[in-house]
């Protein structure tokens, strides 16, 4: 079993012989390296050298975030997957604007899909949503009829913004109503989790692309250009609604996380080091549940389900298997 | 495309187990790492033969160790278990005649660490042609542009691209 590591307090990232430690107040805590695959790190740290190379040689990936929450960069250790018919193939599929926007496209039906599904569970269970899945079904038909990047990602962006209307409905506690969708800051507490959450899957999904030959850089809904990574923020836009907005659903109908659990800096509003540490051990419950698998005939954990999505799109990019997003079934 | 091919060993073993298989090796599109069979089969790597000469590269085949015996060259092959004991005699096979092809004569030896087993194995010429005609295979099949379909087999079980093909 992979433990996932998360480090909210600040210290030292230290390497002792073939180990490494985070130390704290001089207290020393040691990191399992044979199981560990990321590390999070969320407080103010210092490192060396020694530990990046220690971790680039276990294959560990570090994700930073800084004080506000937001992902800064990850260290992505060297390649272990390298295969160069990956890679070419996968920027083919990036500069055929055919072939990039078919496969964007997948990533925004599979986005909305999974939004009705979220949509569609709260409207069953006595909250009337049905204009809205009236309207995100009335998006998805008019993705056939897109024929390039800017207007999918338009209709994605209006996808989403119908989507959050239902927020208010769903969320029973009226402190995390949403006003409008805010980022950079966020401007509310709902828009914090959303914040905050959002950028938990990708640095997730980053992790699992490492596991795979495909490149984080290349990416189809998303421009490539002008950031390092793209590929996961747009396999992020399948399991978002599944993964991210269930969690907030959860921790906020349950009473987890109250209006206590932020703090305002800087004109905005972020989850505190509490309400950080409620979420990823939320999340982090979710991505290791499990769901049976058919075709694989076992149960796999979301956290897996994420890398199995990651081999259909190499299967499609080499052509083998039209790739088809994951739906949630409920 | 594959341009120039090495044929390894490995890539002798993997042909005959699965073509699949072969054609993901060809195109570097390398199996999950962290799957447990291939976790035991470093370790048994770590650990065997330790006293022996360990991991000789050669050409494009890797041997996994080589004793002298009697004046003899000896190429060992370590397997985990003895379950496909006919693909990896195959397997160390052509490393026999890549080294006769060198102009070292050598003889075999299967190794199953785990069981407590070895077998002794010889090149024959009717070896050398079955080997002549899997390579010849082998390089038609890196021309292929798609990998061959799926095919539920045996050997999906506990294989690392299970994840992929299944997925």
């Amino acid at each position: 079993m992979n433990e996932i590591i998360y480090i909210f307090k600040s210290g030292r990232l230290a390497r002792k012989d073939n180990t490494i430690y985070f130390e704290n107040d001089g207290e020393r805590k040691f990191i399992p390296v044979e199981n560990t695959k990321e590390i999070h790190i969320f407080g103010e740290i210092t490192l060396n050298k020694d530990v990046l190379e220690f971790l680039s040689q276990k294959e560990i990936i570090l994700h930073f975030y800084n004080y506000y929450e937001y992902y800064v960069g990850s260290f992505y250790p060297r390649e272990h997957y390298n295969s160069g018919y990956i890679t070419v193939s996968q920027a083919r599929h990036y500069l055929d604007t055919n072939l990039r926007v078919s496969l964007a496209k997948k990533f925004v039906f599979g986005s909305i899909s999974n939004m009705e599904k979220v949509v569609r569970y709260y409207n069953n269970r006595g909250v009337n949503l049905e204009n809205i899945l009236a309207n995100l079904r009335n998006l998805k038909d008019n993705l056939d009829s897109i024929v390039d990047i800017p207007t999918l990602l338009a209709l994605e962006g209006k996808s989403r913004e119908i989507y959050y209307d239902s927020f208010n409905e769903i969320l029973k506690d009226s402190q995390f109503f949403m006003d409008k969708r805010t980022r950079r800051p966020p401007k509310d507490s709902i828009n914090a989790l959303i914040s905050f959450g959002n950028s938990l899957m990708y640095t997730t999904i980053l992790s699992q692309i490492y596991k795979t030959h495909l490149d984080p850089r290349i990416g189809y809904l998303h421009e490539s250009n002008f950031r390092s990574f793209s590929l996961n923020l747009d396999v992020s836009e399948i399991f978002k609604p599944i993964i991210v907005d269930r969690v907030i659903f959860s921790l906020v109908n349950r009473g987890v996380i109250g209006v206590d659990f932020f703090d305002k800096r800087l004109n905005g509003i972020y989850l505190s080091e509490n309400g950080a540490k409620e979420f990823v051990k939320a999340f982090d419950e979710r991505l290791n549940s499990t769901i049976s698998h058919k075709t694989l005939g076992r149960n796999v954990s979301y956290r897996t389900l994420i890398r199995l999505e990651l081999y259909k799109i190499e299967k499609h990019i080499i052509g083998e298997n039209v790739y088809e997003p994951f739906i949630s079934e409920w | 495309m594959v341009d120039n091919i090495k044929v390894s060993g490995t890539l002798i073993e993997s042909y005959l187990i699965c073509k699949r298989q072969a054609w993901f090796h060809l195109h570097k599109i390398i199996p999950f790492q962290d799957h447990p069979f291939l976790e035991i089969g470093r370790l048994i790597d770590e650990t065997t033969y330790e006293r022996d000469l360990k991991r000789i590269n050669l050409e494009s085949v890797q041997i996994d160790f080589i004793k002298t015996k009697e004046g003899e060259i000896v190429v060992g092959e370590i397997k985990k278990s003895s379950k496909s004991k006919d693909i990896a005699k195959m397997q160390l096979l052509y490393y026999l005649k890549v080294l006769k092809d060198l102009g070292v004569p050598s003889k075999g030896i299967l190794s199953f660490p785990t069981e407590r087993r070895r077998e002794f194995v010889e090149l024959t010429t009717e070896d050398e042609e079955k080997l002549k005609r899997i390579v010849k295979e082998i390089e038609n099949l890196s021309n292929e542009s798609f990998p061959p379909p799926l095919e539920k087999i045996p050997f999906c079980k506990n294989c690392a691209y299970k994840e992929f093909c299944f997925s």
